[in-house]
């Protein structure tokens, strides 16, 4: 398998051969070499205790600058896709209420059938019947807001 | 070595970046329009908004024709993986015949047609059963069905639609473009799953246009009960009744009978005078009715009043090799009036020779015969006027009585309407509104002067008084004039007339301000109890009494009050008490203390004048010993007390007359 360690080896020994002519040396801090493997480790211990730690204050405000872009970046990105993502999905709430709405006029119109034929004369004439219920006969009904003193009756 | 690496790489970088830059361009640049149409194909889908069929109403907003929806299914049977199967399948869930609905899907199939209806206007549990299934070669369509809640209610003037909802019979028929609906289309946008995102309308649904027609939903029922009950009585062949407004021309009632149901296809040897609108589609002879026309022309165009007498003879006439007879027997020589009231055909005769054949064949056209009224129903006849050259020596007596000339009922209602609104001839209305829009009316054309209208409807009253021909068509409560008419039906290939009649009634009240005209008619009655008197007369008098009660018209005679008179200040008060009388219970609203109740007088009781004349009226009240105030002229109208009551000592009777 070939790494890219040892693919640029490779190149560099096929296409740059003055530069790989002498033998190198042996590097003190390389480890011993992988079996079948082009991969080579080095350990070098790197002596830090010397070091002091010193206030960068550029780098501080370079860090604020970061977050302070990322949080502008965020809301933008939020005030950007917010909306399509509120708008998709009150669509699908929209294009449901939209087909709730018509079936609910169809069922207002199949009702308004129902109710129709429920009223209608001959049905109300046959429950009359069933009730014994008359129209009534002329003269029968007198009205007491009749005005004057005439017997003649308002019959509705 | 490192710079080296980091070039290369930065190199892949940008080579895949400038790749995938190449094919952002290629893809939203260069083919965009390609795969934009590929992507609006897969997820816009175009949805029908359904544009329902407009409601048709009667005049008081009651609906009598409205479409609902429901749902039809069509399969691919070019996409059915098994043909037996899937009829199978089809047939269980729809109710079908499994056999024949494989031979129409094979016959489908082998002739390549990928679109096959297999049935329409399904239930709920249908759809919803076939949806279950999930199968994609199953198509359901939103459609809708025209229902006709009433039934067989006002059946000829509503008609009837086929399966693709278009009219072909009656309203329907002739308001198809205007009921019919423009369906709508929009543009659905749907996410993998198909649900629907978002919606633009590309083309806007436009319902169909309400229709309000002039017919009285209630009224109509009176008018179709009665007229059944008729022809069935009298053994008819069919019949018909017009009610109308005689100032408007709008019908409120267009009765004919034999009738159907208009839910229902017409069925394998359904009897087709049942889809036939007899009001206005079949023409007849009027015989007797068209006398109002004579003598209307007479009134006009002559000296004669309606006292002028007028020698009848002694009930037998020959003219021009025509031997013509009374119905009953002779009446000597009677003024004008009686001849209309006793419906004497040689007076009529006598009255249309004096009229002349070139005034006749006017004021019959000016009534309106011989030409189609303009009511907005299919098939609708003119009748049969011919013109006086082809007229022979008999025509003008023969028409004088309502012979050798052919209208419809809906075309002696219109002629009817000029007598009552003073001798305006007014074109019948059918449509009231359409959509919030109300249908101008056309304006009326003078018929006669306002005296002569005044003169017959007087005349026309003593046909329903005691004498004349119509009385079983008096009100109670109303005053009211007609006219009967009882044609013997001429049989074309015998060419004789037959003992079969059309016995007809036209009429209208109140007498001194008509509010609607009526005519009944019924086609092949038999015998003298198929006379317009005696079969149609009775007719008229049933469905006015309903209608002048419904429509709320003061009544302009005071009722005989029966016993039990109920005593109302409220509608719910009269309706509790109509109730109880039907069970026999004591009117709870009833005084029982009153020692005037009717029907139990404690004394002499007043007498029934009505209809009387002012000397019978006297006589009568002298022979009792009673003291009458007359007032007015003319014929007994209004009388207090009212006949049957207790008379009271010293008390007089006032008693109104009125022509």
């Amino acid at each position: 398998m070939a790494t890219m360690p040892a693919f640029f080896r490779r190149i560099n020994e096929a296409g740059f051969p003055a530069l790989s002519g002498a033998k190198p040396e042996r590097d003190p801090f390389q480890l011993r070499a992988l079996p079948q493997e082009d991969v080579f480790f080095h350990c070098k211990k790197i002596d830090n205790s010397r070091l002091v730690r010193e206030a960068d204050p550029q780098a501080r405000g370079a860090c604020w600058s970061a977050i302070g872009a990322a949080g502008v970046l965020l809301v933008v990105l939020t005030s950007v896709l917010v909306p399509n993502v509120a708008s998709t999905l009150a669509g699908y709430k929209l294009q449901a209420l939209r087909v709730e709405e018509r079936q609910l006029l169809d069922e207002r119109r199949t009702l308004e059938v129902v109710e129709a034929g429920l009223l209608s004369p001959q049905r109300l004439e046959q429950l009359a019947q069933g009730q014994n219920l008359v129209a009534p006969l002329p003269g029968q009904v007198v009205r007491l807001n009749a005005k004057g003193d005439s017997a003649v009756a308002m019959v509705k | 070595m490192v710079d080296r690496r980091l070039a290369w790489l930065a190199g892949i970088a940008v080579i895949w970046g400038a790749a995938i830059f190449f094919k952002i361009i290629s893809l939203q640049v260069i083919h965009h329009e390609e795969y934009a149409k590929l992507a609006t194909a897969r997820q816009v889908v175009a949805v029908e908004i359904p544009a329902p069929r407009g409601t048709i109403f009667d005049r008081t907003g009651q609906p009598l024709a409205m479409s609902v929806p429901t749902e039809s299914v069509s399969i691919d049977p070019l996409r059915a993986p098994d043909l037996a199967v899937a009829s199978e399948l089809l047939a269980l869930v729809l109710h079908l015949d499994r056999t024949a609905l494989y031979g129409k899907m094979k016959w489908a199939h082998d002739n390549h047609h990928g679109f096959l209806w297999v049935k329409r206007k399904i239930g709920y549990e249908e759809a919803r059963n076939l949806r279950n299934l999930g199968l994609e070669w199953i198509h359901i369509q939103d459609e809708s069905q025209r229902h006709y809640p009433n039934g067989t209610l006002a059946a000829h003037v509503l008609g009837s639609v086929d399966f693709e909802e278009r009219g072909n019979a009656g309203i329907e028929q002739v308001l198809d473009g205007e009921l019919r609906g423009q369906p709508g289309e929009a543009r659905l946008l749907t996410d993998v799953k198909r649900r629907g995102i978002d919606s633009q309308s590309a083309s806007e649904a436009r319902p169909g246009t309400a229709i309000t027609l002039t017919i009285d939903e209630r009224l109509q029922f009176v008018a179709e009960r009665e007229i059944a009950a008729a022809v069935e009585a009298h053994h008819a062949q069919s019949g018909s009744v017009v009610v109308m407004n005689p100032y408007t021309g709008e019908i409120l009632a267009l009765a004919s009978y034999p009738t159907y149901d208009p839910n229902l296809p017409p069925q394998p040897g359904e009897d087709k005078a049942s889809r036939l609108n007899h009001a206005i589609s079949v023409p007849f002879e009027p015989g007797s009715v068209f006398k109002v026309i004579t003598l209307s022309a007479a009134l006009e165009t002559t000296d004669l009043n309606p006292a002028s007498m007028i020698n009848c003879g002694r009930g037998e006439i020959t003219l021009f090799g025509r031997t013509i007879h009374e119905a009953h027997h002779g009446y000597g020589t009677i003024p004008m009036a009686m001849v209309l009231a006793k419906s004497s055909n040689i007076g009529a005769i006598q009255i249309g020779l004096r009229v002349g054949q070139a005034n006749m064949y006017r004021y019959v056209r000016k009534f309106g015969f011989g030409q189609r009224t303009g009511i907005p129903l299919p098939g609708e006849s003119a009748g049969k006027v011919r013109k006086p050259e082809r007229w022979s020596s008999a025509s003008l007596p023969s028409m004088s009585m309502g012979q050798e000339i052919s209208v419809t009922t809906l075309q002696l209602a219109q002629a009817a309407a000029v007598v009552a609104n003073g001798g305006l001839l007014v074109q019948p209305r059918l449509v009231l509104k359409k959509g919030s829009q109300t249908v101008p009316a056309e304006p009326p054309v003078r018929v006669l002067k306002p005296e002569t209208a005044i003169t017959m409807r007087q005349m026309m009253e003593g046909v329903v008084m005691p004498g004349g021909t119509g009385t079983r068509a008096r009100l109670e409560g109303y005053t009211s004039g007609g006219k009967t008419g009882s044609a013997q039906i001429f049989d074309p290939v015998a060419r004789h007339y037959t003992h079969a009649y059309n016995g007809s009634f036209l009429g209208f009240a109140p007498l001194t301000n008509p509010a609607m005209v009526a005519v009944v008619t019924l086609n092949g009655t038999h015998g003298t109890a198929g006379f317009g008197g005696l079969a149609a007369a009775p007719v008229f008098h049933a469905v006015l009494t309903e209608a002048l009660r419904m429509l709320d018209v003061p009544k302009d005679l005071p009722d005989q009050a029966p016993t039990g008179t109920l005593v109302a200040s409220k509608e719910e008060a009269a309706d509790l008490a109509i109730a109880d009388i039907g069970r026999g219970q004591p009117n709870i609203l009833e005084d029982g203390d009153d020692e005037e109740q009717p029907g139990q007088p404690a004394g002499p009781t007043v007498p029934n004048f009505r209809g009387m004349t002012m000397r019978a009226v006297l006589t009568e009240a002298a022979a009792k010993g009673l003291t009458v105030v007359p007032d007015g002229s003319g014929v007994a109208r209004v009388q207090d007390p009212l006949p049957g009551s207790a008379m009271h000592q010293g008390e007089r009777i006032r008693v109104g007359f009125a022509r």
